[in-house]
């Protein structure tokens, strides 16, 4: 029978109270869209950041006069590299076939030299762990050394440039989320407030007649709570409306052809953050509104 | 049942209470008199724990208030009946709403609630208007929903505060007749009231203030 009557008294505080629900409601969807909006870019970027980090390569070339044994050698140890996941052999044939294959124009270049200039090389993919810049270098400069190899390259500049993008994205999220959640948790409790001062001489009543401070305030908080969740499931249609409109519009555009599997990241995670947040946030703020009421003696 | 040992209390520099001493046992109906400020409202208060005496002390049911914790006073309260002049109903609940209130507090079970709501709506002469909201009732009804949700737990102390205060002689005569009926069932009452006609329908025993203190107190057993 509480439960139920606790749950009534909210809903009535919520029909009584329509205006500032309603402000409240829409506060919440608007701060959390914003959070949305950065949190799906932070992942996206991410996503596609771990993308393109999975797919350098370090290209070992080799000596043209190493012998088959250095070769050998060369291969052995790079296997024995904790950093080194695949190793490929491109002989100068294959590499010569590759770049006529990428580079037709260009072909007529190697035409007009004497045999095939083009190196054996070695491919090795890294593990994921050793992706960051000072691994990567280290193993370069280990690899150089060894007897057979000419020189090593590997491209790692641009990615450095997104994961510097990323980290500051996290640091914007928590900036920017930080100072959303503040603006949401007073102008909730702020509704709350309202509704509280309307309901000043029933909130008496109650007092005079044996009420705990906590069966006063729970429809208070199962208020916010509703609230936030309301805003929160708002704010996840606007997104989610918003996120599929950009994803068709890019799609038609044909400038991400390719890279579909990149991009449209919105994971189940963000839509059941959105509305845990939502309720977190009207739960909190009726909490920090209806605190006084504990205090029973008057 | 109550007992009050050199109580003072203090507004300001104003004086509310001044030394106060009095006890009242079990089943007793005792009416505070007194002129207008002269503490009758404050020594109610102090006793249902909405005010905290600056001195003194003060047992209720054999638990000292004035060292009770705040969590501690709702559930003093459930013991006691408390009658307002000024009604204290939420206007936009039905009658029936309003007197079930202390039952849900209480956590009592709706078959329950409702047979006790039930008994003290006739009791009071208003199961008829079970479903009327109560702020469309008269002065006189709305006091009656006011007693009949005072007791409908079966306190053990029925506190009332100048209850006749907005309602016109007959309805007054009639109100006392209901708390007449009240402790003719057992219950102690503490009725506070400057009316004069009050005090002389009641015929209980009668405690005086004045400017705080207690000037009189006629048929006290001890």
């Amino acid at each position: 029978m509480r439960p139920l009557y606790l749950l009534r008294e909210a809903m009535t505080n919520l029909r009584a109270n329509r205006g500032n629900v309603m402000i409240g409601i829409v506060t919440t969807a608007f701060t959390l869209v914003c959070f949305g909006v950065f949190l799906l870019l932070y992942l996206n970027i991410k996503n596609l950041t771990g993308t393109l980090q999975g797919d350098i390569e370090v290209i070992v070339y080799l000596d043209p006069e190493a012998s088959e044994q250095a070769v050998s050698l060369v291969q052995k140890r790079l296997r024995t590299e904790p950093a080194a996941v695949a190793l490929t052999f491109v002989s100068k044939e294959q590499a010569l076939r590759e770049f006529s294959e990428q580079f037709p124009d260009e072909s007529l270049l190697l035409e007009g030299m004497e045999g095939n200039p083009l190196p054996a090389s070695l491919v090795v993919n890294l593990s994921p762990r050793f992706l960051d810049t000072e691994s990567l270098g280290a193993f370069a400069e280990r690899v150089k050394q060894l007897p057979g190899v000419t020189h090593v390259a590997y491209s790692q500049d641009w990615v450095d440039t997104l994961a510097l993008v990323v980290s500051y994205f996290e640091l914007g999220a928590v900036v920017i989320g930080t100072i959303l959640a503040v603006a949401t948790v007073t102008i909730i409790a702020n509704t709350i407030r309202l509704s509280l001062h309307t309901r000043k001489e029933e909130i008496e009543i109650l007092r005079l007649i044996g009420a705990t401070g906590a069966f006063i305030a729970i429809p208070y908080v199962i208020e916010g709570m509703i609230l936030g969740a309301v805003g929160g499931g708002l704010s996840l249609a606007l997104l989610k409306g918003v996120f599929e409109f950009f994803r068709l519009e890019l799609n038609a555009s044909g400038w991400f052809v390719g890279m579909e599997h990149i991009l449209p990241v919105f994971p189940r995670e963000v839509s059941f953050l959105l509305v845990t947040t939502g309720v977190l946030l009207g739960c909190g703020s009726s909490v920090l509104s209806v605190f006084g009421l504990m205090k029973v003696r008057n | 049942m109550i007992q009050l040992f050199h109580v003072s209390k203090f507004y300001d520099r104003c004086t509310a209470l001044d030394d106060i001493s009095f006890r009242i046992d079990k089943g007793e109906c005792v009416i505070l008199t007194g002129p207008s400020g002269a503490g009758k409202t404050t020594l109610l208060k102090v006793i249902f724990g909405a005010e905290l005496p600056d001195a003194g002390q003060i047992l209720v049911q054999n638990r000292n208030i004035a060292r009770l914790r705040g969590g501690a006073i709702p559930y003093l309260r459930r013991t006691m009946g408390i009658v307002l002049q000024n009604f204290q109903l939420l206007p936009k609940k039905t009658v029936y709403e309003n007197v079930i209130l202390p039952l849900i507090i209480q956590g009592v079970k709706r078959r329950e609630a409702r047979k006790r709501v039930m008994d003290v709506l006739k009791a009071v002469s208003m199961d008829h208007k079970q479903t009327i909201r109560t702020g469309v009732l008269s002065a006189g009804e709305q006091q009656r929903i006011c007693i009949a949700r005072a007791i409908v737990n079966s306190p053990i102390l029925l506190l009332a505060d100048e209850p006749t205060g907005n309602l016109d002689a007959e309805l007054a005569v009639e109100i006392v007749e209901l708390f007449k009926r009240i402790h003719a069932q057992g219950t102690t009452i503490l009725l506070a009231t400057h009316n004069q006609r009050v005090v002389e329908q009641m015929n209980g025993r009668v405690v005086h203030l004045q400017a705080g203190r207690v000037v009189s107190d006629e048929g006290a057993t001890s």
